[in-house]
C-alpha cells in the first residue's frame, strides 16, 4: 500500500549562508491506493529553510503506528488502516487509546504529556506527535 | 413477518410506542443498559435507525464492522429513547449538542420546558454492553468495562505512568495477579467516570492528579482525594470546596463493572447515591434489576 502526499505549496529552499526561518501553511490532501482521504488541515511550522525536513510523517512512522494500534486493538494485518484512520473507527474505547499511547512512548522512546496524547484521534496525529517528541528528544 | 428460505430470523415483537418514565429524584441515578446480543431482530435494528439524525447515521456508517456498526447504533438509540421516555417527547425530535469540551448534553432550545428539571445524562459502552445514566441536576459521568478485560501491559507499569501515587500504592500490595488485574479496572472506571462527570476533558483532571479510594466501613462509597498538584491553583481550590463527588461501583450482568459519579447535590444531605438499574430493549421490554450488587 502506497501512500503518496502533495503539497499544495512547494517549498523552494532557497539556499543562502545564513538560516531563514520561515512559517508555512499549507492544506494538505492525503492519497492512498487513488482514493482521496480529504484529510485537510493546516500545518504550521517554523524551521530553517535550508533543511529539508517534511512537515508530514514519514512513511516509516505512521506504519509503525498502525502496527501498534493493529496489535493493541487485535486487529488482522491485513485491516486496512490509514492515515486518516480514526483510532475510535476500528473500535478504540479510552482504555485503549490510552494503552496505544503506552505502546507508543515504548516504540520510539518518548513520553507524551496526557493533553497532547489526549489530542491525538488519527493515525496521522500519533504519527506528527512522535515525530516532534522524536525530534525534541534528539534536539 | 417474512420469513426467509435460508435463514430464520428471530423475530422480537416490538411497540412504536415508548412507555414514559418518571423522572429520577434528586438523589437518584437511573442506570439504563442494552445487552447487544439480545437485539437481533433486523427489523428492530432498521426501526432504531429511523430515529437517528442524518449525521449520527453517518457517523454509525464510519464504523469498521458490524458489530461496531450495531453497537453505535444501540448506544445512540438508548439515548434517544431513554431520554424522550422522560421527556414525554418523539425519540426523534431531540436534538444534541456538545459543552465545549466536547461533552455531550440535550439541546433543550426547541422545547418549552421551563418547568421540567434538566435532564443530564451520560453513556459508555463495551462490545458487549451499551449503559446510559440519568440524573437530574446534577452532572453525571458512567463508564462500563467488561470484568474479563485483559490489559496488553503491565498492570503496575500502567499504573505507575497514569494513576496517582495513592493508587499505584494500593494497587502494589496485592499479591494475585488476577485481583490486582480486576482492582485495576474498577479504579479506571471509577476515574473515567469522574472526568466524564466533570465534563471538562481529559486535561482538567489527569488520572494522576486525583485519588479515588473506598470509604472504610462503607460498602460502595468511594472519595475522591485530589493532589496538591490541583489545590495549587487557586481557582481550583475554590471550586474544589464547593464541590463534592458521589461514586458509585457496581457489578452489572454479573460481567461488567460500571462506576457512576455525579456531584453531590447539598440538599440530599450527604446521603450515598442510590442507583436504579434496568435493563432494556427499546420498544420491547425494561426488566428493573432488583439487586443492584454494590462492590
Amino acid at each position: 500500500m502506497t501512500t503518496t502526499f502533495i503539497s499544495s505549496i512547494s517549498m523552494q529552499a532557497r539556499v543562502s549562508a545564513s538560516t531563514t526561518r520561515f512559517s508555512l501553511k499549507k492544506h494538505v490532501s492525503i492519497f492512498n491506493n487513488g482514493k482521496t482521504n480529504n484529510l485537510s488541515f493546516s500545518l504550521q511550522c517554523s524551521m530553517p529553510a535550508r533543511l529539508a525536513v517534511s512537515c508530514a510523517a514519514k512513511q516509516e512512522t505512521m506504519e509503525k503506528v498502525s502496527e501498534i494500534v493493529k496489535k493493541q486493538l487485535s486487529l488482522p494485518d491485513d485491516q486496512k488502516v490509514t492515515a486518516g484512520t480514526k483510532f475510535t473507527e476500528l473500535g478504540a474505547d479510552s482504555l485503549d487509546t490510552v494503552e496505544i499511547v503506552m505502546g507508543l512512548e515504548e516504540e520510539f522512546g518518548i513520553t507524551m504529556a496526557e493533553e497532547r496524547a489526549k489530542e491525538i484521534a488519527t493515525v496521522q496525529q500519533a504519527a506528527e506527535l512522535i515525530e516532534e517528541l522524536v525530534l525534541e528528544k534528539t534536539a | 413477518m417474512r420469513i426467509s428460505s435460508v435463514v430464520l430470523q428471530m423475530h422480537q415483537t416490538f411497540s412504536i410506542e415508548l412507555p414514559s418514565l418518571q423522572l429520577p429524584s434528586r438523589m437518584e441515578t437511573h442506570l439504563w443498559y442494552i445487552l447487544p446480543d439480545e437485539v437481533k431482530c433486523t427489523s428492530l435494528l432498521k426501526h432504531y435507525s429511523q430515529l437517528l439524525s442524518p449525521l449520527e447515521k453517518a457517523k454509525v456508517l464510519q464504523l469498521r464492522g458490524d458489530e461496531l456498526k450495531k453497537n453505535a447504533l444501540l448506544a445512540r438509540t438508548l439515548v434517544r429513547t431513554t431520554i424522550a421516555r422522560y421527556q414525554t417527547v418523539d425519540p426523534r425530535s431531540l436534538m444534541f449538542k456538545k459543552n465545549m469540551y466536547g461533552k455531550p448534553e440535550v439541546d433543550w432550545g426547541n422545547y418549552n420546558n421551563c418547568n421540567s428539571p434538566p435532564l443530564h445524562f451520560n453513556i459508555s459502552h463495551t462490545h458487549s454492553l451499551i449503559a446510559c445514566g440519568v440524573t437530574v441536576h446534577v452532572p453525571v459521568g458512567i463508564d462500563v468495562e467488561d470484568k474479563e478485560r485483559k490489559i496488553k501491559h503491565d498492570v503496575l507499569a500502567f499504573a505507575e505512568r497514569f494513576y496517582s501515587a495513592d493508587e499505584v500504592k494500593l494497587l502494589s500490595i496485592i499479591p494475585d495477579p488476577e485481583v490486582q488485574r480486576k482492582e485495576f479496572l474498577k479504579l479506571w472506571t471509577l476515574k473515567e467516570a469522574y472526568v466524564k462527570a466533570l465534563g471538562k476533558g481529559f486535561s482538567a483532571a489527569p488520572f494522576n492528579t486525583f485519588t479515588i479510594q473506598s470509604k472504610s466501613g462503607t460498602k460502595g462509597g468511594y472519595n475522591l482525594c485530589k493532589t496538591s498538584k490541583i489545590a495549587a491553583n487557586s481557582l481550583e481550590r475554590t471550586k474544589k470546596c464547593n464541590r463534592e463527588w458521589k461514586f458509585s461501583l457496581l457489578e452489572l450482568a454479573d460481567s461488567h463493572y460500571a462506576a457512576i459519579c455525579s456531584e453531590d447535590d447539598q440538599a440530599s444531605g450527604g446521603a450515598p447515591m442510590r442507583v436504579i438499574v434496568q435493563k432494556t430493549i427499546p420498544f420491547v421490554e425494561d426488566e428493573l434489576i432488583s439487586e443492584s450488587k454494590l462492590l
